[in-house]
């Protein structure tokens, strides 16, 4: 072995070894649990079972009514974000008298912790104490169960995802919205472009790369939703509200079925990524339409 | 000025409390190439986003074609500008850009193809009227945005630096198709720039600005001859004029020890004076009817192929010459050129106006 293949080895192989000890080998570890029965409570020795697991999985009506509720809950809160979004960015980057103030208190729900977030949501909207629940009073609908109710649990966790994480979506888009070339709107202004067909035709059109990339971040992120869930109505009433990931805690951690959670967590990796491909492509295809 | 087409009265802007335009005055007649010049932070630009609407006028007034636009919105002015960065909408195609104005305002398909083709042809981008701007060159590209100005056949045409981006060659082929183009079309402009030789060769009068105020207004050759000031002087022509302070004595200026006479008349005119600015013109320094001598020490030589440029010094002041190119001089040796005494500037030591 020449000195020249001795130092290429000594470089290649550590960082080889840190991604595969990093990286690859939790994975592979939790595929390999993902097929046999581990039990922690009570202890049982793991056994090989194939691809059980997860036709148990597939069989079960709670995974498919957790792959609804996360659905649901990610894609009605993940549009309403990038609209309400998009909309304050918009206004913001207007320059409205007191923008730096709205900027800064527009940003702060991003920069809470979601339990905390879940917690206060829990005293806004309890049935009987909560100020929300005082302000229907007014109106003549006292006692709303707003987290006992399966469809008004789901919106109060849709309007919670949407309080939390628009912040994200006005700050990237207030960011594209900032470095896009002034020039171009200026010349709209001259040839006399309304301000609608100004966001329609130039604004939009130009932004939609990023607009893409925050929709893609904030459905990843979305589909992972757990601790606001966890604390306000911990997958209740009943399993209407239980998102896959409360569902693969459930199984793992209430249950101790360690090879079924790794399961569960492998088919909600499949569909992120198949739900990614599939986005992506779309997206592709409709930027190459204005790129 | 008769049947004037642009006014401004008076216009004054503010940014906060510092005001960058003083109250200004101009007249553009119809069908005018008007060039604004001046070094940078002159407000040339300002005066032009004032006309176009895109910034607001502190006070004063506008008017195109006899209507008061100074609220009017940019849209309503009936102005097309042409960008210093081409400001084209990246997204669409040539053909786009050029015809997204009329669409928005409801033109016809037929009509847009018609006034596209028939920009396109003028401007010969017919072969990239589907490609989009990333993939143009630059001068095709300003093109394009004079394109989309020409399509809406407006009343006046503002150009915001257009050739500030292009390289040198390029530069000089466009402002000479700019300028044709203008002629042929007949319709009032305005254009900015810094580049003085862009001024001269484009316009048909030179607005020269200095700190938000018109220093002279008038047609390229008067600004070269007849400057109204030591900065017009100096601004205009390249190389530029070189100044000395000097003395007007017994009919002959006296510079650094040396007598250079003057033409009779011009000293009937002047008048004894023991102090003034004299300029002359490197250019200048050349045989005519009424050429004297002048003796320098040359620093550095610049041969310039036509000519040569004599870098030097008179007494300790800087001076540049124009010689022809075989002209005999050596640099440190102390050499004679000849001065036009017809040609040379006089200026008030006190107010730098023209005497």
């Amino acid at each position: 072995m020449t000195r020249d293949t001795l130092s290429k080895h000594a470089f290649m192989w550590p960082a080889f070894l840190i991604v595969l000890i990093v990286t690859l080998f939790p994975l592979i570890y939790a595929l390999t649990v993902s097929f046999q029965t581990v039990r922690i409570v009570p202890p049982m020795p793991p056994e090989y079972v194939g691809l059980r697991n997860y036709a148990e999985i597939l069989e079960s009506g709670r995974f498919w009514n957790a792959i609804g509720v996360t659905a649901t809950i990610v894609f009605i809160s993940v549009m309403f974000q990038y609209v309400i979004g998009y909309a304050l960015a918009l206004t913001l980057h207007h320059n409205v008298p007191g923008a730096s103030l709205y900027r800064v208190a527009f940003l702060l729900p991003m920069f809470m912790a979601p339990v905390c977030v879940a917690l206060i949501a829990r005293m806004l909207f309890h049935p009987v104490l909560g100020p929300v629940n005082e302000f229907f009073t007014l109106f003549g609908l006292a006692n709303i169960p707003f987290l006992t109710n399966p469809t008004l649990a789901i919106s109060v966790l849709i309007v919670i995802e949407i309080w939390q994480w628009t912040p994200f979506v006005v700050l990237l888009m207030l960011a594209g919205l900032q470095g896009l070339p002034n020039e171009v709107f200026e010349a709209a202004r001259v040839d006399n472009i309304s301000t609608w067909r100004r966001f329609r035709d130039i604004t939009f059109p130009m932004l939609l790369p990023l607009s893409i990339a925050v929709i893609f971040i904030r459905l990843i992120e979305g589909f992972k939703v757990i601790d606001t869930i966890f604390v306000l109505t911990g997958g209740g009433p009943g399993t209407s509200t239980e998102t896959l990931t409360l569902f693969a805690y459930n199984e793992g951690f209430k249950k101790f079925n360690i090879g079924m959670a790794s399961a569960l967590s492998f088919l909600f990796l499949i569909v992120v990524i198949l739900f990614g491909t599939v986005y992506l492509a779309a997206a592709q295809r409709l930027t190459r339409r204005y790129q | 000025m008769a049947d004037p087409h642009v006014t401004l009265r008076s216009i004054t802007k503010s940014f906060g409390a510092v005001q960058v335009i003083p109250p200004l005055d101009l007249e553009i007649r119809h069908g005018e190439f008007i060039v604004l010049v001046g070094p940078s932070g002159c407000g040339k630009t300002t005066t032009l986003r004032m006309l176009a609407g895109l910034e607001t006028v502190t006070s004063g007034a506008i008017t195109i074609g006899d209507v008061d636009v100074t609220a009017t919105p940019p849209g309503e002015r009936d102005c097309a500008m042409v960008f210093q960065n081409y400001a084209l909408y990246p997204h669409m195609s040539v053909r786009n850009n050029i015809g997204y104005a009329m669409k928005v305002h409801g033109a016809t398909p037929d009509e847009i193809n018609e006034r596209v083709s028939e920009a396109a042809d003028l401007l010969g981008l017919e072969p990239y009227l589907d490609r989009k701007p990333k993939n143009l060159s630059g001068g095709q590209r300003q093109r394009v945005a004079i394109g989309r100005a020409l399509v809406r056949h407006p009343q006046v045409f503002l150009f915001d630096e257009p050739l500030s981006n292009l390289d040198a060659k390029l530069r000089v082929e466009m402002r000479t198709e700019i300028k044709l183009l203008q002629k042929r079309l007949g319709t009032t402009a305005v254009y900015v720039t810094h580049d003085q030789i862009e001024a001269m060769t484009m316009a048909d009068r030179v607005v020269v600005m200095r700190a938000g105020i018109i220093e002279q207004a008038a047609a390229p050759i008067e600004l070269y001859e007849r400057p109204a000031n030591k900065f017009v002087a100096n601004f205009i022509g390249s190389p530029a004029m070189n100044f000395f302070d000097a003395e007007i004595k017994d009919g002959a200026v006296l510079i650094a020890g040396q007598s250079l006479t003057l033409p009779k008349e011009r000293f009937e005119t002047l008048g004894n004076r023991s102090k003034v600015i004299f300029g002359i013109r490197p250019e200048h320094m050349r045989s005519s009817d009424h050429a004297v001598d002048l003796t320098l020490v040359p620093e550095a030589l610049e041969p310039l192929g036509a000519h040569t440029l004599v870098l030097g010094r008179l007494g300790s002041d800087k001076i540049t010459a124009q010689v022809d190119p075989r002209f005999p001089v050596e640099i440190g040796r102390p050499c004679t050129v000849k001065v036009d005494m017809n040609m040379v500037h006089f200026f008030d030591p006190e107010t730098e106006v023209r005497l």
